[in-house]
């Protein structure tokens, strides 16, 4: 009888009797904590990319891998056309990455994060038979993902668009300089993601993780670019060079080399160069970041520290419940 | 004396009919707003306070339009249901700087009267962020109050109330309006209402179902059948003899037990006992079976 | 108090916006940018044009829409988020006035920390009040005001003010700007730049466009941005439950 059914604050049944209604508990086979991470990371990258969710919430995933694709499709049209490759596999287009990354990151690690700090239904997730770290560890593979898929994706389409319209004898030098640049793109993916996600979990609020993660990215990318240059201006005045604000001198000195160390993505770039062996040549997407040389440890170190930083605020985050 | 109108208010969103062709006039004293969750009273209520507009039909508070036309606000007050207030001012600050934005002249009178007239006067020094739930509440009202309203609106205004502090807003609300204001707030819960209201204004599924006194309208749900199940120790002793009762209509012997049609709720309780007593029959069991708002409102909709 | 400025409704935005911790947050581009210049002052002493670099490039691009950026969407934006905002327009004070105020808090703010950090930085680099270090000050001040103006306009038109913001600071100043220069007519980091190159005539500050033209730009965009935001306002509505 329907009268029984319990309202939300509705009239009061006067009910003293407790129904069976055939109500039992499962006692069958229950999934175990690799299916709630699985879950749980699925579902995290599905947020990170905005799918299942309404189309607002995928206008700047959107926006995000049409930006970063561009250059792919502009390369392909140059290939095509008998001008050669503008776009490398390794550094891609470096600023168009930072500013793509820096934008989806900054908006999308709160999604990942802040909403379920804001609506404090961790204490929902946490008295699941799950660990305390699964939470966050789920959360920054599914990230890690999605920021992968938004790396790797582009550097396929360019892959795509090279050889399509090449001669055959191109086709094996383009794969290992895509298997280079994917093996890249995953140092980014691995490293943005962190930072990401650790800086975003500090507060619940969306827009505030937004604002700490742009400031964070923007301004050690900006300031890692201006301290290059100015360390490359030595007593005798610099040469200008091709380009805006890019400057040739004729060695390298050591502030430059060290200047990357001070933004994440330049680390990354850094780090990039070394691996890839290009050595200083400026290419419109280069950008003031050069082979680091006899100081690449010192990035190797970088890359791990903010590695390290990033899981351990996580950890720490995560481990009371009730996090608000 | 301030009169709220609704003429045939409707508003959607999209596919969705929030509030569905509602026309009703709201006058002095206090009028309750009833309806099960997502009937529309807060939609309803924002509309009334010129926080939304009315996708068609028209919306007037004392004949001016409520929508787009700030100035309203120096009639009206609003409680919103939403726990959200400036948590870093203290309670006096905030009650101040709603009096100093309707430009009272002696703000300093005011504030302390709305205060005092929510009980709040010892804690109005500590920051809002430190009161509980129910104490936002009450400062909400005072800041409300403060401009001395003809209309007041409370959205929910007992919701996370514990008992005592529940009275105590009915008391309030009482005396506002027995002082000829014009009070209408919205609630789930019969038994607020009841206490509260004299005239109430039933919604279900965006649609006015009842309106009118509370009291007439509940004797129009007592004039539907009531359907118990009783089980006792002799239920066909039991059933014959109620049968002879005039508040019952109808009796049947089930393999249960009893299930019995009444069409005096109140009469046919007292009965009940008065019977079972005089044969000397134990009852066991004795269950309203459908004595639920929504079957209540169900049957108001369908007459 | 009818008119422009209300000044309840600044001191509660003040009081709202200043008690927490993220208003570290509108500090902290600032810090930087005088911690970078004490750091390069004690490195470089001899060279004198890295400071149209650090507090122009550095300063502009980064510090003033940054700060503008936090600063802008906390005046209004943590209010109508958390809803806060409804006790302010539940009574008779005009939605322009809101507006107004807010702005001028949010503009006053960002002013102390973006310009007052380019002045304070300006003046460690430099060493005195030199005519880059003024024009630097005066270019931050507009760059403040018209920044603030567009965050505000965001925050009462969408939720996602500091997402659309950003983008706009990231990609549309930040990426088409250096490789389109018709975007500069659109871009608040050159009208505080052409107004700073009006008074320093620096050629490294990379200033596109003419203070006359950065000037009627700016006004423009900043006097749009502020009527858009105020008839947002006072269309503010509130969605009932969908519970």
């Amino acid at each position: 009888m329907s009268a029984d059914s319990a309202l939300p604050g509705g009239a009061i049944s006067a009910r003293s009797v407790i129904h069976d209604r055939g109500y039992r508990r499962y006692d069958g086979p229950r999934l175990g904590r690799l299916q709630i991470v699985r879950a749980l990371l699925w579902h995290s990258f599905r947020s990170a990319l905005g799918i299942g969710r309404g189309a607002k919430a995928k206008i700047l995933p959107v926006i995000a891998f049409v930006a970063m694709s561009l250059p792919a499709l502009i390369n392909a049209v140059a290939v095509n056309k008998g001008n050669g490759q503008i776009v490398t596999y390794e550094s891609y287009l470096f600023p168009l990455r930072v500013i793509v990354l820096t934008v989806f990151v900054a908006v999308q690690a709160p999604e990942l994060v802040s909403r379920d700090l804001r609506s404090r239904v961790l204490p929902l997730y946490f008295s699941r038979p799950m660990r305390r770290g699964d939470y966050p560890l789920a959360k920054y593979l599914a990230f890690t993902a999605a920021s992968l898929l938004l790396i790797e994706l582009p550097l396929v389409l360019l892959y795509l668009g090279t050889i399509v319209s090449s001669k055959s004898g191109a086709i094996w030098p383009n794969t290992r300089g895509l298997l280079a640049g994917l093996a890249i793109g995953l140092m980014w993916a691995v490293l943005v993601s962190a930072i990401g996600l650790a800086l975003a979990s500090l507060t619940g609020r969306r827009a505030y993780a937004t604002g700490v993660v742009a400031i964070f990215f923007f301004l050690t990318f900006i300031l890692s670019q201006i301290i290059y240059q100015i360390a490359g201006r030595g007593p005798g005045g610099p040469v200008p060079g091709p380009g805006k604000g890019q400057f040739i001198t004729p060695a390298i000195s050591a502030g430059q080399r060290l200047a990357s160390l001070i933004s994440p993505f330049n680390t990354l770039q850094s780090l990039t160069k070394w691996f890839a062996g290009v050595h200083h040549i400026f290419q419109p997407g280069e950008g003031p970041v050069p082979d680091p040389g006899s100081y690449a440890p010192a990035y190797i170190v970088m890359f791990v520290a903010l590695l390290a930083a990033s899981f351990a605020i996580l950890a720490v985050r995560y481990r009371k419940a009730g996090v608000a | 004396m301030s009169t709220i109108e609704l003429t045939g208010v409707t508003r959607w969103y999209g596919n969705v009919v929030a509030v569905n062709d509602v026309t009703m006039t709201i006058g002095p004293g206090v009028t309750g707003l009833l309806g099960p969750n997502g009937a529309g009273k807060s939609t309803l209520l924002h509309m009334i306070s010129g926080f939304l507009p009315p996708s068609r039909g028209t919306l007037t508070v004392d004949g001016a339009q409520a929508w787009h036309n700030p100035d309203i606000y120096a009639r009206l007050g609003l409680i919103p249901e939403r726990d959200s207030v400036y948590a870093a001012l203290t309670g006096t600050e905030f009650v101040r700087s709603t009096a100093k934005l309707h430009k009272l002249p002696d703000v300093g009178a005011a504030t302390a009267r709305a205060i005092e007239m929510v009980e709040m006067a010892d804690a109005a020094d500590r920051r809002i962020s430190t009161y509980s739930k129910g104490m936002r509440q009450r400062i909400k009202v005072a800041a409300a109050m403060v401009h001395d309203p003809a209309i007041l609106l409370l959205d929910e205004p007992f919701n996370g109330m514990d008992p005592r502090q529940r009275l105590q807003m009915m008391d309030l609300l009482d005396k506002l309006g027995a002082e000829g204001r014009t009070i209408l707030f919205s609630s789930h819960i019969l038994e607020e209402v009841e206490r509260l209201s004299g005239t109430i204004q039933v919604i279900v599924a965006g649609r006015l179902a009842a309106s009118g006194d509370f009291r007439a309208i509940r004797r129009l749900m007592t004039s539907r059948p009531h359907v118990f199940a009783v089980r006792s120790s002799d239920d066909r002793l039991l059933g014959a003899s109620l049968l002879s009762r005039p508040a019952v209509t109808g009796v049947e012997l089930t393999g249960k037990g009893l299930q019995v049609r009444a069409s005096d709720y109140g009469a046919f309780c007292r009965e009940i006992a008065v019977l079972a007593r005089k044969h000397d029959i134990r009852l066991l069991e004795l269950l309203p079976s459908d004595e639920s708002l929504e079957s209540v409102f169900a049957y108001l909709l369908a007459s | 108090m009818s008119g422009i400025f209300n000044g309840t409704v600044a001191s509660i935005t003040l009081r709202a916006t200043l008690g927490r911790r993220r208003a570290l947050l509108f500090g902290l581009p600032a810090a930087i940018l005088i911690l970078v210049t004490l750091a390069l002052k004690a490195s470089h002493p001899s060279t004198a044009d890295w400071p149209s670099l650090i507090l122009g490039d550095f300063g502009f691009t980064v510090v003033i829409p940054l700060t503008a950026l936090v600063v802008g969407g906390s005046v209004l934006g943590a209010e109508i988020d958390d809803g806060s905002i409804i006790h302010l327009l539940a009574t008779p004070v005009r939605r322009s006035s809101v507006i107004m105020t807010k702005f001028a808090v949010a503009t006053g703010l960002t002013m102390v920390f973006a310009a007052g950090s380019e002045l304070v930085a300006g003046l460690i680099a430099t060493g005195s009040a030199t005519k880059l270090v003024m024009a630097l000050f005066a270019g931050a001040l507009v760059g403040s005001l018209i920044y603030n103006a567009l965050f505000i306009m965001l925050s009462a038109a969408t939720t996602r003010a500091i997402a659309v913001g950003l983008l706009y600071v990231l990609v549309w100043e930040g990426l088409l700007g250096n490789f389109v220069s018709g975007v500069r007519i659109l871009s608040i980091g050159h009208y505080a730049l052409g107004v700073a190159n009006a008074i320093a005539h620096d050629s490294s500050l990379h200033a596109g466009l003419s203070l006359t033209t950065a000037v009627v730009m700016g006004a423009i965009v900043t006097v749009a941005a502020l009527l858009m935001a105020m008839q947002r306002l006072a269309s503010f509505s509130l969605r009932g439950d969908a519970v």
